[in-house]
């Protein structure tokens, strides 16, 4: 696993995995709520966005998928695959080409729906998990993984716990989410070697788990 | 047009028969990978692909054979006179070029009088801008680029794409394979090494050449870090690890200019450079690419003296000739500047990309004479050229085949051999009738193909 990286390319790997992760989640939500606001309940989507900390307004179900996705509040996807985009190009080398282009793609699908204010529909939306499947697959189809994969992983797995807990996922699932954070957390202080010994495991008792991983982080990207 | 050989031949029957629709496909290529040259445009950055023309410069194997003999010739003697220049300083003292003449070059600096760098090479990664003389029918040197010459990420991404779209011509004509370029460079990089990795150094994601850095970087399989990912500790260059390791560095492919370099010795407003770095460099730890200083020998005026130097450093005529070129510094070829000012063309040596060039047949009388003023009060600051008629390259702009002023930048790589990349970059101008080709004035780029 040795390798060389600068902690501003670590950093934006780690990044790219979570706003990969959060677009994702991001999308397959309001796929589901959508399904509710079109004729089962039509706050569906107002008690999604609550869950992100955010007052979403909406008349119908077209309505809610623009303001949903395109909205001017902090989970709009186009901001979130702008970032995605930015981070890509700062780690373009320590991630695979194809995976690179296919970033830069999932980007150019709500940047033209933004500006051009087009409607979003299920075609775009179905495109967009392609690309980001396609995106995870070239994750795991490299032979060996290098510290540059970890930080990438991990990003998306600390996404992915963001999701779970905001949503109230099962403890079960919420567990083997942290067991696979500590997993890469101990992998990459090895490699840092920071306290690698006294290495205590992460665990769902911990008061705040978000505030524990990020102080554990910051440790493994000192620069 | 340059007179049609085999290979244009060929070229033309292959692609009366190809679907023309794909060549949108090159498009969607670069932006996908978002192969981008940058521009800053009323003080807002601008992301946006280089011009791509799909219709290929192709040059015969005999001309790139006299190109590349005199490239490594040209090359070898701009890298001894620099040695020469900051060490012994024969060429001034026998007379060949004036003294005040190279002190007064703005690249010039005097600080790094008596050093010398790592194998005594400077001039590692070269870019020489030539054209095709149509009257004459032979390459003319243009420019020696000997800083921090860009532009070789295009064509080498360009291929792999071209090589999927049209395959045809690939399988069919025999045309040199150009992957090897980064070894090139790699090599050069591990032979100059003084100890440790090497790394290329960028000002970071929002100059222009971005997309250059990081590609080149990946290619080369070096790192690729902004000035604060390093750090000097006792005049020995290191890269900070994420984790807080320092690991030494060998060797810099540096892509900024000498004043941001290091800002406790250069610019002190620099952010973007190293500080410290420049002892280091004194001091033999690490070895820098391009050497520092080299402005001066790709300073418009020192490129006069090329010929010159080409005879006293290797005791040969030049293979390949300089544009006709005046000094206004001298005084006879001010007489003959003033006196052709309407058919030449001058050229501020400060400038590069294109700034600073004025062509006297679209000038008018009171600008002619007001330039006049300029040149008299500073006669070291112009050159003057007679305007080179190059041969117009084929475009394929807007469904249709148009001619347009093309020039053509040969790489030249020096490390424990000199060698010219088998291709380079096509720059052509989007507008009939422009000479400037430039990418910072908006020019396009072609693949140019070499023949086996």
């Amino acid at each position: 696993m040795k390798q060389l990286l600068t902690a501003n390319v670590a950093t934006h790997l780690y990044w790219l995995g979570r706003y990969l992760e959060r677009i994702e989640s991001t999308l397959i939500w309001v796929m589901k709520a959508y399904d509710f606001v079109i004729d089962v309940d039509k706050n569906a989507g107002i008690a999604l966005y609550k869950k992100f900390g955010i007052d979403l307004e909406y008349s119908d179900s077209q309505s809610f998928l623009n303001n949903a996705l395109l909205g001017e509040h902090t989970a709009n996807i186009y901001s979130l695959t702008s970032k995605a985009r930015e981070n890509a190009i700062i780690c373009r080398s320590q991630i695979d080409a194809e995976a690179f282009g296919e970033i830069m793609e999932l980007n150019s699908i709500f940047d033209k729906a933004y500006k051009n204010k087009i409607d979003i529909n299920h075609q775009c939306i179905d495109s967009a998990h392609s690309l980001i499947r396609e995106i995870w697959g070239s994750l795991s189809r490299r032979k060996s993984r290098q510290s540059s994969d970890y930080f990438f992983r991990l990003g998306k797995i600390v996404e992915e716990l963001d999701f779970y807990l905001r949503f109230g996922a099962d403890r079960d699932i919420v567990e083997i989410v942290i067991k696979n954070i500590d997993v890469i957390i101990k992998k990459l202080s090895c490699e840092s070697e920071s306290d690698a010994k006294e290495y205590q495991s992460l665990s769902m008792e911990q008061e705040n788990i978000m505030f524990e991983i990020d102080k554990r982080i910051a440790k493994i990207i000192v620069g | 047009m340059e007179k049609s050989t085999e290979s244009h031949e060929k070229f033309w029957e292959i692609f009366s028969k190809q679907d023309r629709k794909k060549i949108d496909e090159f498009q969607r290529y670069m932006d996908k990978f978002a192969i981008n040259f940058n521009l800053y445009k009323d003080g807002n950055f601008i992301e946006r692909s280089l011009p791509f023309d799909v219709i290929p410069r192709i040059i015969s194997k005999e001309d790139f054979s006299k190109i590349e003999k005199g490239l490594i010739q040209r090359v070898t003697a701009l890298n001894m006179f620099l040695e020469d220049l900051y060490t012994d300083e024969k060429i001034i003292n026998d007379g060949i070029i004036p003294r005040e003449f190279v002190l007064q070059a703005k690249g010039y600096l005097e600080k790094f009088k008596g050093f010398s760098p790592s194998k005594k090479i400077r001039t590692h990664i070269n870019g020489i801008d030539l054209v095709k003389d149509s009257v004459n029918d032979e390459w003319v040197i243009l420019e020696d680029n000997l800083r921090v010459p860009s532009g070789s990420s295009y064509p080498l991404s360009i291929r792999d794409t071209y090589r999927k779209i049209y395959p045809d011509f690939f399988e069919t004509m025999k045309i040199k394979p150009i992957k090897q370029y980064p070894k090139y460079i790699a090599d050069a990089m591990n032979y100059v090494n003084c100890g440790g990795i090497n790394i290329v150094l960028s000002p970071g994601r929002f100059n222009a050449a971005y997309y250059e850095h990081s590609y080149l970087a990946d290619k080369i399989g070096a790192e690729l870090v902004r000035a604060h990912e390093l750090k000097v500790v006792d005049k020995k260059l290191y890269f900070k690890n994420y984790n807080g390791k320092l690991v030494r560095v060998g060797a810099v492919y540096r892509r900024l200019d000498d004043d941001f370099l290091d800002p406790t010795f250069f610019n002190p407003e620099s952010l973007i450079g190293v500080p410290g770095l420049v002892e280091a460099y004194l001091s033999k730890n690490v070895a820098i690419m391009n050497g520092i200083g080299n402005g001066v020998a790709d300073d418009k005026g020192i490129y006069y003296f090329v010929p010159k130097m080409i005879k006293y450093y290797l005791g040969e005529e030049p293979i390949l000739q300089n544009a006709p070129t005046y000094l206004p510094y001298f005084k006879e070829d001010m007489e003959y500047v003033f006196n052709n000012m309407e058919k030449l063309v001058i050229k501020d040596v400060a400038e590069a990309g294109g700034y600073g060039v004025l062509f006297g047949h679209t000038m008018t009388a009171t600008q002619i004479a007001d330039l006049k003023l300029i040149i008299k009060a500073d006669p070291r600051r112009f050159i003057a050229q007679e305007l080179i008629e190059f041969y117009d390259e084929k475009c394929y702009i807007d469904g249709k085949l148009q001619d347009r002023k093309a020039d053509f930048r040969a790489y030249v790589v020096m490390g424990e051999d000199v060698k010219v990349w088998e291709c380079g970059l096509t720059r052509y101008a989007l507008e009939a009738g422009n000479y400037l080709v430039n990418s910072s004035q908006g020019g396009g780029f072609k693949d140019t193909w070499i023949m086996e």
